[in-house]
């Protein structure tokens, strides 16, 4: 139970409520003098109780105006999940199918098939905190870190949008690792990069992107989606082929098998085979999370009114039943007609 | 002032001591007036009135002389509450009820050769509103405008607090009345400790005081029966809220007959009765229950 107010300075005029002690609302009736009335218990009881109901009414209204509302605070919660940070691939090919082609009819691209997958991956996760960036030619921040559903969907779903030229693969990584805390050694950190090329990373980039996965320690996840005809995660080389530039996949996954992290690559030449590594990875996934809720306010103002409802009835009830001792005022000076004597 | 027929009748109780002629019987016996006894010359030598036939009946050839019972006239008061309680509005405002009256006294005393004066009170005796007694005709004027409305609750404030309050003047006013026996109209609204008032009618104890209560029925028979009453008291300024319904109605008639028979209670004790004047003044009316008191 803890209760809060919006707008604390309204309280200020917390002390108008002490006005009903010190000045009546009714009409005042002068009288000669008081010992004429008899004393009354009812009569004092009756001016008690209004005056403690115009107390309520005054501080009711005063606490309405300040919006006080019940709940609403953030609460920490352990739950199973991790920190993912969603790495997409922007580049134009994404947004071919995965024959090559341009989407044409009931085709589904890379992109948009990835798009759906994530969005259920997502709704299956729902204590993780998502964070999305994307890559091209240079990498894209699209959100960091959060546990806002709704903003991570709708991230993912700006992700088939037409992409750009190239594969910066070793950038985009570089800004994923950036978005997690590198001294929270109880959160789990997992990057899920989604691509269908690989790149070459220079030398020092390597060297980099190996210091940096050391220190922010995130489990990564390769989903590559193969188009088909080109080269593959796994493919052997040829014997004039084993090179970087041939082979820019194969190189990438030996590099990343080289980075001492868990590490794992899925290749995926259609919608089901991206389901099915994505499940993978869901099941992969499970580590105690804590993760922090707001739980919803309830609005007391409503409330607030309406309990101050009751005294103001009783207040008004109160006025309308006031009588009047002269049946009306007249002027001192114009008394009643008077009859006639000789 | 006001029209001529407005007038009251009154007849003064016990000896009459003035000796200035007027309307009322009196103790004091000479040539004028109804007559009284026969008595010797030398018991009473007045020529004028020797009465010949008893003279002539006399065995003892006696000059008898007719003696008379002279009508004098009394000076007449009106001792005024100024306290800020008779500024009570109900179908008229109390103060003007008694300065009607005061009028009324006034208008009648002259006309009949009394002198009339008129002191009124507060919480201290009032000088602004002291008319020692005259018999000059135009009293009643002076008296329209030294009884004001303004008058009532004090100099300039209207109502005040503290020393302001009660009608303790009235203690002060006895002073003034001493000497000669005269008739004295202590015209208030009788809200005051019986305590004050046995004083004050102890004081008066040597005068002819005739208590008149000035009423108003919105105080009485005319409260709402139901409803909500914010009182204010005139002289303390206190607040009262008061719900008024059948039976606390009853109990306020019932104190107030109670106040009332308690203030005639007293009054007798000191002579008459009191007098009630209730929302205006009716001068027949008011003639016909004093000479009957």
């Amino acid at each position: 139970m803890t209760l809060g107010i919006d707008h604390p300075w309204v309280l200020a005029l917390l002390p108008l409520a002490l006005v009903p002690w010190l000045s009546s609302p009714h009409r005042r009736i002068a009288i000669g003098a008081l010992i004429l009335v008899p004393a009354d218990r009812l009569s004092a009881g009756l001016r008690g109780g209004l005056r403690i109901a115009g107390t309520l009414a005054v501080a009711l209204i005063v606490t309405a105006l300040s919006s006080p509302y019940h709940g609403g605070r953030l609460i920490s919660r352990t739950g199973t999940g991790a920190q993912v940070v969603l790495l997409l691939d922007r580049s134009g090919s994404m947004n071919d199918t995965f024959a090559g082609r341009t989407p044409a009819g009931t085709e589904e691209s890379k992109a948009s098939a990835t798009k759906r997958l994530l969005r259920d991956f997502i709704g299956r996760r729902p204590h993780d905190l998502f964070g999305v960036a994307a890559f091209s030619t240079a990498p894209m921040l699209v959100l960091p870190l959060t546990d806002h559903q709704d903003a991570v969907l709708a991230a993912v779903n700006a992700s088939d949008r037409r992409g750009l030229d190239f594969t910066n693969i070793a950038r985009g990584l570089g800004m994923a690792l950036s978005m997690f805390a590198a001294d929270r050694p109880d959160e789990h950190h997992v990057i899920l990069l989604v691509s269908d090329g690989g790149a070459v990373i220079d030398p020092h980039a390597q060297d980099q992107l190996r210091a940096l996965f050391a220190r922010y320690r995130a489990d990564l996840y390769f989903l590559f989606l193969r188009t088909a005809g080109s080269k593959g995660l796994f493919d052997e080389p040829g014997p004039d082929e084993n090179t970087p530039q041939a082979m820019p996949e194969r190189f990438l996954h030996r590099y990343f098998q080289t980075l001492g992290i868990p590490y794992r690559a899925f290749q995926a030449e259609s919608p089901q085979q991206v389901e099915e590594a994505i499940r993978q990875v869901d099941a992969l996934e499970r580590y105690p999370i804590t993760y922090t809720e707001r739980l919803p306010r309830r609005d007391l103002t409503g409330w607030a009114y309406a309990s101050a409802g009751l005294p103001l009835l009783l207040l008004l009830a109160a006025k309308l039943v006031e009588a009047r001792l002269a049946p009306s005022r007249s002027v001192f000076v114009a008394p009643p007609a008077r009859g006639r004597a000789t | 002032m006001r029209s001529d027929g407005l007038e009251i009748h009154y007849r003064p109780r016990g000896p009459i001591t003035g000796r200035r002629a007027g309307a009322h019987p009196s103790r004091q016996v000479g040539g004028l007036g109804t007559f009284r006894d026969l008595v010797p010359f030398a018991a009473h030598p007045d020529a004028r009135r020797i009465d010949v036939r008893a003279t002539a009946l006399d065995p003892f050839d006696t000059v008898m002389v007719r003696r008379f019972r002279q009508r004098a006239s009394i000076d007449v008061y009106a001792l005024v509450d100024l306290s800020a309680s008779l500024r009570y509005q109900g179908h008229a405002m109390k103060a003007a009820v008694a300065r009607d009256l005061c009028v009324a006294l006034a208008r009648s005393a002259t006309r009949i050769g009394d002198r009339f004066g008129l002191i009124g009170c507060g919480a201290v005796l009032r000088r602004d509103c002291f008319l020692p007694a005259t018999a000059r005709r135009g009293v009643a004027a002076d008296v329209a405008v030294l009884l004001a409305p303004s008058r009532w609750g004090g100099p300039g404030t209207g109502m005040g607090p503290g020393p302001e309050r009660g009608a303790g003047g009235l203690l002060e006013a006895v002073p003034y009345l001493a000497s000669a026996r005269k008739m004295v109209f202590l015209i208030s609204d009788f809200l005051l400790p019986l305590e004050l008032l046995h004083r004050v009618f102890e004081g008066l104890a040597m005068h002819d005081v005739v208590p008149v209560v000035i009423r108003d029925s919105t105080e009485g028979v005319d409260l709402p029966d139901w409803g909500l009453l914010d009182l204010a008291d005139l002289e303390s300024g206190g607040r009262r809220l008061v719900f008024m319904r059948p039976s606390l109605k009853r109990r306020w008639l019932a104190q107030e007959a109670d106040r009332l028979a308690a203030l005639r209670q007293l009054a007798a004790r000191h002579g008459r009765v009191p007098l009630t004047v209730t929302d205006r003044l009716d001068p027949d009316e008011f003639s016909r229950v004093l000479l009957e008191a």
